[in-house]
């Protein structure tokens, strides 16, 4: 909606107002955002002299840039990512791998569904937080536990976003294909997988913001590397303005793996787009 | 030419949780190949239960369907459904994640009947036949409504089904789209002559388009009137206003008028 006022008001004004107003309009809502984002880092630089109650105790945008600057040159800094992201890789791409081939299999069988439905649900209201002892006691490293833990956040979305995308196949479409001769591995290839993609993608992106908090949990408990892990060893020593630097990697990570998924969902749906 | 279609005392009960429904009641219709035959009826009278029952996606409780002899439907059991007749669905089947010139090629290809190369010359062709050439590499998404349906009838139509199936094809479309349409269709079945059946709530429509119309009354559907349209092949458009026309509207409007009503006053739902 705002978008759309946006370009109502560039069409009406673009042809008589000044240069500044054309340059506001065309990038109208980066502006915005970016005096949002500076307007509040100004305002929390200033609640402290002004000693607002609260972000007294927070450092100040100022010494958490001064400690951004000492962190992004630490080769601790840059190990505890590329851990932390291997640890995502492989959770995400593992319940990918058995998530989707399982909900195919449960959604197109009913044997199978009856009896792997009840184990799933009962299973699946425990946060994968609560599986960390046993996760730490059942694997035989820290690593493997950790992985576990991010597979398990991301495994039950993309379970039942494939379940509900496959047995949700509008059945206008597996008529039609059965009229046009297709056999059984027409239908799944030709019919129900395509359908059924716009849903598996929306399990991936949902699932790959959820590993995020999983793997920080899991290293914040039982890691020993990690930015969880990193985050919580700087609390521990009271560096509070390498804790919000830690806290701000793990949101431009997440933001970042996000966008990669929906681009990733993009080229598997391509058809989407040109609705 | 073949596609004879003999609909014998066709019965269709539904065992609805509440009560038993009866959809079809005694159909007899004998479609002669390559005839054109429309079927006018109310909402929820039991049209599209009897087309399921020709395309193999629903049986009859009792009665036989056959084609040029051949069994499709009989009491409890009915034939698969395969490309001797094919299905244009009301809200359009094409599948949206594959480029038009997919969706018209799969048929032939999945059946094995033709190579893929043979496949795409074919659709290339009917699809030029149809002004549709140069969206052969779209997705259905990026085209007109107008513009599915057509590749919906050529997608049929490659196949060579004996009978053609349309589930009131051209009801989303606005009535100007329409009539272009219904001219398309008169136009390529001249071309490629077929039976057809063919479903409509549109009086206009199916006398423009029919050989034979039969009006169906309100649930349990029975055959209220047939006629014969004897106007002669390829019709335009100026016929809807020709003396002719006027007089088999007038003829068909009071019976399909009173199964109207009676379905609007008990409130007709559609049950398949």
């Amino acid at each position: 909606m705002a978008v759309d006022l946006a370009n109502i008001e560039r069409a009406e004004v673009s042809s008589t107002g000044s240069p500044v107003i054309k340059i506001f309009l065309r990038h109208g809502s980066f502006i915005v955002s970016l005096l949002t984002i500076l307007t509040l880092g100004l305002a929390w630089e200033f609640a402290k002299p002004l000693g607002i109650p609260g972000l007294l105790r927070v450092p100040s945008p100022s010494t958490i840039v001064t400690a951004s600057a000492e962190l992004l040159h630490s080769p601790t800094f840059w190990q505890a990512c590329y851990k932390s992201t291997l640890r995502i890789i492989a959770g995400f791409s593992l319940a990918q791998i058995v998530g989707i081939p399982l909900g195919f299999v449960m959604a197109t069988n009913r044997t199978i569904f009856n009896s792997a439905f009840p184990v799933a649900e009962t299973l699946r209201p425990i946060p994968p937080v609560a599986w960390i002892p046993i996760s730490i006691i059942f694997w035989p490293t820290r690593e493997e536990s950790t992985v576990f833990i991010v597979f398990l956040g991301a495994f039950w979305i993309v379970l039942l976003n494939t379940i509900g995308g496959v047995s949700t196949v509008d059945k206008v479409y597996s008529r039609a294909a059965l009229s046009l001769g297709s056999n059984r591995w027409h239908m799944l290839r030709y019919i129900i997988f395509p359908a059924a993609m716009p849903s598996i993608v929306t399990g991936m992106v949902i699932s790959m913001g959820i590993c995020w908090e999983m793997v920080v949990a899991a290293e914040m408990i039982a890691g020993d590397t990690g930015l969880g892990y990193l985050l919580w060893q700087s609390f521990e020593i009271n560096a509070t303005a390498q804790v919000l630097v830690c806290m701000f990697a793990i949101g431009l990570a997440g933001f970042l793996s996000s966008a990669a998924i929906r681009k990733l969902g993009d080229l598997l749906t391509p058809w989407s787009k040109k609705d | 030419m073949d596609g004879a279609l003999s609909i014998r005392n066709a019965r269709k009960i539904y065992d609805a949780k509440t009560a038993k429904v009866l959809a079809l009641e005694n159909i007899d219709l004998e479609i002669a190949a390559g005839e054109f035959c429309v079927v006018v009826g109310p909402s929820g009278c039991g049209k599209t239960t009897l087309l399921n029952a020709i395309a193999g996606f629903d049986t009859l409780t009792s009665g036989s369907i056959t084609l040029d002899g051949d069994p499709l439907a009989s009491a409890n059991a009915c034939a698969s459904p395969d490309a001797r007749r094919i299905v244009v669905f009301q809200n359009g089947a094409l599948f949206p994640w594959r480029t038009v010139l997919w969706n018209v090629t799969c048929g032939p290809v999945m059946q094995k009947r033709l190579k893929a190369s043979e496949a795409n010359a074919q659709a290339m062709e009917l699809l030029a036949r149809v002004g549709l050439l140069d969206s052969a590499a779209k997705f259905p998404g990026e085209l007109s409504g107008g513009q599915r349906r057509r590749v919906e009838i050529v997608r049929a139509l490659i196949n060579q089904p004996k009978v053609l199936l349309l589930d009131e094809p051209f009801r989303a479309l606005d009535a100007l789209t329409k009539n272009v349409m219904q001219e398309y269709l008169i136009e390529l079945l001249t071309f490629v002559p077929k039976t057809v059946f063919f479903i409509t709530h549109d009086l206009e429509e199916a006398i423009f388009l029919g050989d034979k119309v039969f009006v169906f009354s309100s649930r349990p559907a029975k055959i209220r009137q047939s006629l014969t349209i004897d106007i002669p092949k390829p019709r335009r458009h100026d016929v809807l206003t020709s003396p002719r026309f006027l007089e088999y509207k007038s003829m068909l409007s009071g019976a399909i008028h009173e199964e109207a009503l009676r379905a609007f006053t008990i409130g007709e739902k559609e049950l398949a």
